[in-house]
């Protein structure tokens, strides 16, 4: 019989070679010279690399820009993916009622996700200004606020209004991951609780999250990857500021290499978040291959 | 049943409440991107413009680079994923349906290529890039792309060529089809919604992309659109935010044009976690 699968795997090499040339070219071999940029003193303008071994790396880690900006990722990834997932689960499961023009909310609640986070920045940045913004003029029009807040130029509002637009910004994701797994929950689950007497809430907590569970470990997980990277919402929200109270560590690697033009030393924040990056992603492989096992 | 009835109008009101105030921020856009540049700082705001015209975009399609940005966003857009989907669609092939020596560790490197951050390869790219004489033009941005683009791509079709019944090829090279053959008579065919799906992504991808054009670039007529309006905000000590709202809802519209198409595909591109933010 032919067995496509076990056939000439001369050929599938071939098929996969473009793909492999690619990713090493642009993916591995940057990544080694990152790795090696950040174990090398590197002059800016002869670009000529000397070798420090880990003096960038022990630099890096007594600098307080440094923790200062770790302590923000941190902030802003978990502010923004717990905000993101209780907004999301809610909001998945309110659209999973008698909802008339289901498919239309649904794809509405999509645009926030889907357009450039430059739109998104600058319309947040319109609605949030100091003098003109509608967000002053009305909370000031309900009495919440006497004089305009300067939301985006002062510590520690400007990384409020950070997470915020970027719970605005994310959230969708959750709606809809959370809302497909919502629709394949068997109606009969919640028939046979209900003629057991189970309430509502006892109907959430029994069957409801229960069956959430692999959905949202992988969501969680998904988001915080990449709320964990983000770059260009909190760059073009704040650019770090004010001081650096709203820089992560993408902006500090940003900063380092291209603005203070240290490319060692931004080198050894990006092999940090290499670093980071395989833990999360060891954490994922095992999150789905527990899913798989348990499917 | 009369509270059955009331509930069920409660609740649809509350929700599309919800729906609209999530959505606002994109309406006020609209709203101020067809006001007068004086109605935009109107106290108080006005929600529909009082005297709605077509000024902004007319300025910003003839006294601004807005159509330059526009164009470059184009370019940059559809060869990164004219280039992705080729070696793609063949890389996914071949991982779905072929055994060999190291197909899982390529697949988890897929995957992880994925999830890196740019930021990791944003200094080495920069530098390899500009040595190769290709900074500050449009190919130096095509390869910066296909960093993100192609695992993207290459997980997205993993997925969809997985669930191409393998007896359709099977019954093709029985029928006398090499194997070649049969790829590009069954297989493409049945993998299309697939791959114009991963396609469009990729477009939306590559066109909302800030960072590695923010970097890349520096001159201004080869600028994409995110950095190039963003120089407009920066621009000027008055910022004219009608029409940086203009400049807003044309970039958008590709966006929404790109979305319409993937409506019907849009739940399974989620379940398979595949949509990047």
């Amino acid at each position: 019989m032919l067995e496509p699968q076990r056939r000439d795997q001369a050929l599938g090499m071939a098929l996969l070679a473009p793909t492999v040339l690619l990713f090493a070219l642009l993916i591995f071999y940057p990544v080694a010279q990152s790795l090696f940029l950040s174990l090398h003193r590197v002059s800016t303008l002869t670009l000529r690399t000397q070798w420090i071994g880990l003096a960038n790396f022990r630099a890096l880690f007594a600098d307080p820009a440094f923790r200062i900006s770790f302590i923000n990722t941190l902030i802003w990834t978990v502010s923004a993916v717990s905000l993101q997932l209780v907004l999301g689960v809610g909001v998945a499961l309110l659209l999973n009622g008698r909802l008339v023009g289901r498919s239309a909310a649904r794809g509405l609640l999509l645009f926030p996700y889907l357009l450039p986070t430059a739109v998104a920045v600058l319309v947040w940045r319109w609605l949030f200004n100091d003098l003109y913004g509608l967000i002053n003029y009305a909370l000031m029009s309900i009495g919440l606020i006497s004089a305009p807040v300067p939301w985006l130029s002062q510590s520690p509002n400007a990384m409020i209004t950070v997470i915020l637009v970027g719970t605005w910004k994310f959230f969708p994701f959750v709606v809809i991951a959370v809302l497909a797994r919502l629709q394949s929950i068997p109606e009969s689950l919640y028939e046979a609780a209900r003629i057991d007497g189970a309430g509502r809430w006892a109907q959430f907590w029994d069957i409801t999250l229960p069956q959430l569970a692999g959905v949202l470990s992988v969501v969680i997980l998904l988001r915080s990857i990449w709320d964990f990277k983000e770059f260009d919402l909190i760059y073009l929200m704040t650019g770090g500021g004010p001081g650096i109270s709203t820089q992560t560590l993408p902006i500090l690697v940003y900063r380092q290499a291209f603005q203070l033009l240290n490319f060692g030393r931004g080198a050894a924040v990006a092999v940090t978040m290499f670093g980071f990056m395989l833990l999360f992603f060891a954490v994922h492989v095992w999150v789905t291959r527990r899913r798989e096992v348990e499917a | 049943m009369r509270r059955g009835t009331v509930g069920f109008a409660l609740y649809n009101l509350l929700v599309w409440a919800l729906v609209l105030a999530v959505v606002f921020p994109l309406l006020w856009m609209i709203s101020t991107a067809l006001k007068p540049n004086d109605e935009t700082f109107a106290i108080p705001p006005t929600l529909i413009p009082a005297h709605p015209t077509l000024e902004q975009f007319r300025r910003l399609l003839v006294e601004t680079p807005f159509i330059t940005y526009f164009l470059n966003s184009v370019i940059v857009g559809v060869c990164t994923t004219l280039l992705v989907i080729v070696v793609a669609v063949a890389g996914a092939y071949g991982l779905v349906r072929f055994r060999f020596p190291g197909r899982t560790l390529i697949a988890h490197l897929v995957l992880f290529t994925y999830m890196l951050p740019a930021v990791v390869l944003l200094l080495p790219l920069y530098l390899t890039i500009s040595a190769i004489g290709l900074a500050n033009s449009l190919l130096g941005l095509v390869i910066a792309y296909t960093t993100f683009a192609l695992p993207f791509a290459l997980w997205l079709l993993r997925s969809f060529i997985a669930g191409i019944p393998v007896e359709l090829e099977q019954a093709a090279m029985i029928d006398g089809a090499g194997r070649i053959r049969a790829f590009i008579e069954v297989v493409l065919p049945q993998a299309l919604p697939g791959i114009i799906s991963t396609a469009l992504f990729s477009f939306v991808l590559s066109w909302n992309e800030y960072l590695y054009a923010l970097v890349f670039i520096n001159v201004d007529d080869r600028k994409t659109l995110p950095p190039g309006v963003l120089t407009m905000l920066n621009q000027n000590q008055n910022v004219e935010w009608a029409l940086l709202m203009a400049a807003s809802v044309l970039m958008s519209v590709p966006v929404l044009v790109c979305f319409a198409f993937l409506q019907k595909h849009l739940t399974r591109g989620f379940g398979a976690g595949s949509v990047k933010g």
